[in-house]
């Protein structure tokens, strides 16, 4: 959003936009997770996942959501990204049976609903719509972004359970975009965890709170389905690369980019035209939502 | 014994809340201008923005708003508790708390359950409070 402002006001004529991290091998992102506990790290509370597992737990007590439903998450986007060579578990599927199986860490959350660690990078570059135009690969336009940063520590948050600050990000996104939920293709959200995309979308109003069950249930965003979600494997099954993954993915499936995994004919599912991509921090403190069309 | 485990260290904001579990007293900062109760505590009232407080003790009961069971120790020294339950309970007077729930099978803890304040004094000069299912 701000490079899209330094681009208005011919402060910049193109942006990169890029994130690295040696997360794993470095051991680097441990270290950001840790410093982040303070004085909880007393109660034995650390990093993100328990934050997100809080906001989990309580979501299961007011809306019935759960297990069952983030199955559905991780399993989805799993056939994804074994469609993805470059995906982390690209040779890795993954059933229902195994998800049910896989090891708790913080419960309610399994190894399943955690995302990846992984050394790696991305990068994109954001210029003018002109000057798009006289570059030699396919133009991605951004329609319409909004943000919405309720901020509040989780210990005195309201919206854990939403609504997340993706409501209003969206509101605001779609508004600019001039588009409805049901003109959108498909969706790269910002899957931290299992339940974030959960939340996120409910938030954006795909489905309305403990509905998510049924409408993730038979395959809804896996190839094939009507609304594909995290058409790479996401951070959950290709790469963390903080919201880069989601945004990157975006992009390229617009510009026709991405190999077997590239949304149309063969993947079951129609050439998209737009796809709604998110990103959120801190524990559901921050969300950007970004609504991308190409040409 | 010495304890192995991570120590508060308290700041200029959260002192005042240590000094009070040394006492076994849970103290949580009130604005004195609209008497918003407030935690995390903070040099301004998130509701006002007025900058004068006090230190009003709470009677040490709540529920549960959210809990979560730790399966893996992200540091070695909880490793003997596994598994182990972190909650944030919502003390009766409205703010909520981060804390362990203790003496309840992790299996029996439930959002909403009716909890109490006991100590647990870590060191000579620290003590934590957890919580442990009403009696
Ligand atoms: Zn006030």
């Amino acid at each position: 959003m701000h490079a899209v402002g330094a681009l208005e006001a011919g402060i910049c004529k193109y942006i990169l936009i890029s994130y690295g991290h040696s997360a794993r091998s470095g051991g680097g992102m441990s270290q950001v997770l840790s410093r982040m506990a303070g004085d909880d790290a007393v109660f034995g509370h650390f990093g993100a996942a328990a934050g997100y597992a809080l906001a989990a737990r309580r979501a299961m007590h007011e809306y019935n959501t759960g297990p069952d439903t983030w199955k559905h998450i991780a399993v989805g986007q799993r056939k994804w990204a074994n469609l993805n060579p470059r995906a982390v578990m690209y040779d890795r599927p993954m059933t229902e049976s195994d998800y049910e199986r896989s090891p708790w860490i913080v419960e309610p959350f399994r190894l399943a609903d955690n995302c990846l660690v992984t050394d790696g990078g991305r990068a994109f570059i954001l210029t003018t719509a002109e000057r798009a135009r006289d570059l030699p690969h396919p133009v991605v336009t951004i329609m319409g972004l909004g943000m919405h940063n309720p901020a509040a520590d989780p210990v005195a948050a309201r919206h854990l359970t939403g609504p997340t600050g993706a409501r209003r990000a969206g509101e605001q996104a779609f508004h600019m975009a001039g588009i409805t939920l049901e003109d959108v293709d498909a969706c790269e959200i910002y899957d931290c965890f299992t339940y974030t995309v959960e939340i996120t979308l409910q938030d954006y109003g795909f489905f309305g709170p403990g509905e998510g069950e049924e409408w993730f249930r038979g395959g809804t965003i896996e190839p094939g389905g009507r609304t594909p979600v995290n058409t790479s494997g996401g951070l959950l099954s290709e790469a963390y690369q903080m919201g880069l993954t989601p945004l990157t993915e975006g992009v390229m499936q617009l510009m026709g980019r991405c190999g077997d995994h590239q949304l149309g004919p063969a993947t079951g599912n129609i050439k998209p035209e737009i796809i709604l991509c998110s990103d959120n921090g801190g524990i559901l403190q921050t969300h950007a939502c970004c609504i991308l069309r190409r040409n | 014994m010495t304890y192995s485990k991570p120590l508060p260290v308290p700041g200029a904001d959260t002192k005042p809340f240590w000094d009070g579990c040394r006492e076994h007293t849970i103290r949580i900062q009130r604005c004195k201008a609209c008497g918003h109760l407030r935690r995390p505590p903070a040099s301004v009232c998130p509701r006002c923005l007025a900058r004068e407080t006090e230190w009003v003790e709470m009677s040490g009961r709540g529920t549960v708003y959210s809990y979560v069971v730790y399966h893996v120790a992200y540091d070695p020294s909880f490793k003997e508790d596994l598994p182990y339950v972190v909650a944030l309970v919502t003390l009766e007077e409205g703010p909520r708390i981060l804390t362990n729930i203790v003496e309840c099978d992790p299996a029996a803890v439930h959002c909403d359950m009716a909890v109490e304040a006991i100590w647990k004094d870590v060191t000579d000069t620290v003590s934590l409070p957890l919580f442990r299912p009403a009696s």
